[in-house]
């Protein structure tokens, strides 16, 4: 998981072009939006594509984003659950 | 028609001279290559990371040089933001096509294609100032900036708006660069851009960009830079240009010999300076032909850079030696009439005079 959470840190930082932020800047646990790293609507778009992108997730219910979507470590669980690439 | 006078109160640009200030103008740098970037500022100065992250180089400079313009002015809000850009945000418009292309149409990214539209760069002006007057982007390739000054010049006249920021933005990637060059927009090689249009006339020119806005208004203040007294753009003119020009500096109230400096859009290229050559020829001599393609390098909306430069001589009284097709400076400058053309098509006349 650890190596996993890594990965979606580095994947983050390049697909929302957060300059000047490194993985070991961006807590696993804090929230993504809102407060935190302060994403919007559009990055989570961004978050959406790279998830069927990397990882070969398709969310179909955008609805279950809010709760995916919470945290880096979030999302990390998921993806390990239903990843298919 | 009596035209009222509209009064440039500020300037910004960003450019392959140094940015943000007016050193490329006394000073140019040189490049011995045809393809040339801008020099950026740190852009940290300007924008927290949150907002730097969603906007692309184009915007920052853009909104960047539209700052510097309006604070140089005074005037806090224009009325209107007009901008004029021959490419708009290309570089994001190429990410989001070739992602489309890599990627088999799926996983588009949103803000490359939210970017990717050329109208974004007047409006993240606009929402950078909290401007929310009226707003237009003109996208003409080479008259683009030309038909962006046009727009606003008409307001000006009905009184429809009393100020106006208006810009021009184009950037250069290495891929728009390369398919020009296989229509034989640029040099091979160059050995100096600085002398290139006296030294260095051969097919094509060398390839420049950046972002200029000019902030105008319908009054003078004590920081005008100049005043543009008259303007016109014209599409395969039917008249000989002589002819014209003469007519349009006429129409200004001056005889040919009140012009101090005709600034053209001269850059290199034999064809398209031939055209400066035979107009020009028997109203100007060299030493009242002015160039300034040789400092800001040619793209579509260069022109703005030339009407920069125009103004800030007019303010100083003196168009620099290597501005100067005769190379001979030019004191007591009151008057400057900016010629343009592309493809000897779209030509554009435009008197720039003390205020």
């Amino acid at each position: 998981m650890d190596q996993l959470i890594e990965q979606l840190k580095k994947e983050i930082i390049e697909v929302l072009n957060l300059e000047d932020i490194t993985p070991a800047d961006i807590d696993s646990n804090a929230a993504l939006f809102g407060d935190g790293l302060g994403l919007d609507s559009i990055d989570a778009l961004e978050l959406i594509v790279l998830m069927e992108k990397n990882y070969g997730i398709k969310l179909q219910d955008a609805n279950q984003g809010r709760d995916i979507f919470k945290s880096i470590q979030t999302m990390a669980e998921y993806i390990s659950k239903h990843r298919t690439i | 028609m009596n035209s009222k006078p509209i009064y440039i109160n500020g300037l910004g640009s960003i450019s392959i001279q140094q940015p943000l200030s007016f050193e490329g103008i006394q000073q140019p740098l040189s490049y011995q290559t045809p393809h040339v970037r801008c020099v950026e500022p740190n852009y940290k100065d300007f924008f927290d990371a949150v907002q730097a992250r969603r906007l692309s180089k184009i915007i920052k400079r853009a909104i960047v040089t539209a700052k510097q313009a309006v604070d140089d002015s005074g005037i806090s809000m224009p009325d209107a933001i007009v901008t004029g850009t021959g490419l708009g945000c290309v570089e994001d418009t190429e990410k989001f096509l070739d992602a489309m292309i890599r990627n088999e149409e799926k996983f588009l990214q949103p803000t490359f294609f939210i970017q990717s539209t050329h109208n974004t760069i007047s409006s993240q002006i606009a929402i950078h100032m909290n401007c929310k007057g009226y707003n237009n982007t003109y996208i003409h390739r080479g008259v683009s900036f030309e038909n962006a000054l046009l727009d606003a010049y008409l307001l000006f006249q009905r009184g429809t708006i009393r100020t106006a920021l208006v810009t021009g933005n184009d950037e250069m990637t290495p891929n728009y660069f390369i398919l020009l060059g296989r229509i034989g927009y640029w040099k091979q090689a160059i050995q100096n851009t600085r002398t290139c249009i006296t030294q260095e006339q051969s097919k094509g020119s060398f390839a420049g960009e950046g972002s200029v806005s000019i902030m105008f208004s319908d009054t003078p203040s004590s920081k005008s830079y100049a005043c543009l007294n008259r303007m016109s753009l014209l599409y395969k003119p039917v008249k000989p240009m002589q002819q014209i020009i003469r007519e349009f500096v006429a129409d200004c109230g001056l005889n040919i010999d009140d012009i101090d400096v005709c600034m053209t859009g001269m850059n290199a290229d034999t064809e398209n300076d031939a055209v400066y050559n035979s107009v020009l020829q028997d109203l100007f001599s060299p030493n009242e032909i002015g160039t300034y393609k040789h400092i800001c390098g040619e793209y579509y909306t260069s022109l703005s850079y030339g009407m920069l430069l125009s103004a800030y001589c007019i303010q100083q009284g003196i168009v620099p030696a290597h501005c100067i097709l005769g190379g001979v400076e030019k004191s007591g400058v009151k008057h400057i009439l900016l010629y343009n053309h592309f493809r000897n098509r779209d030509h554009s006349l435009m008197l720039l005079s003390t205020c």
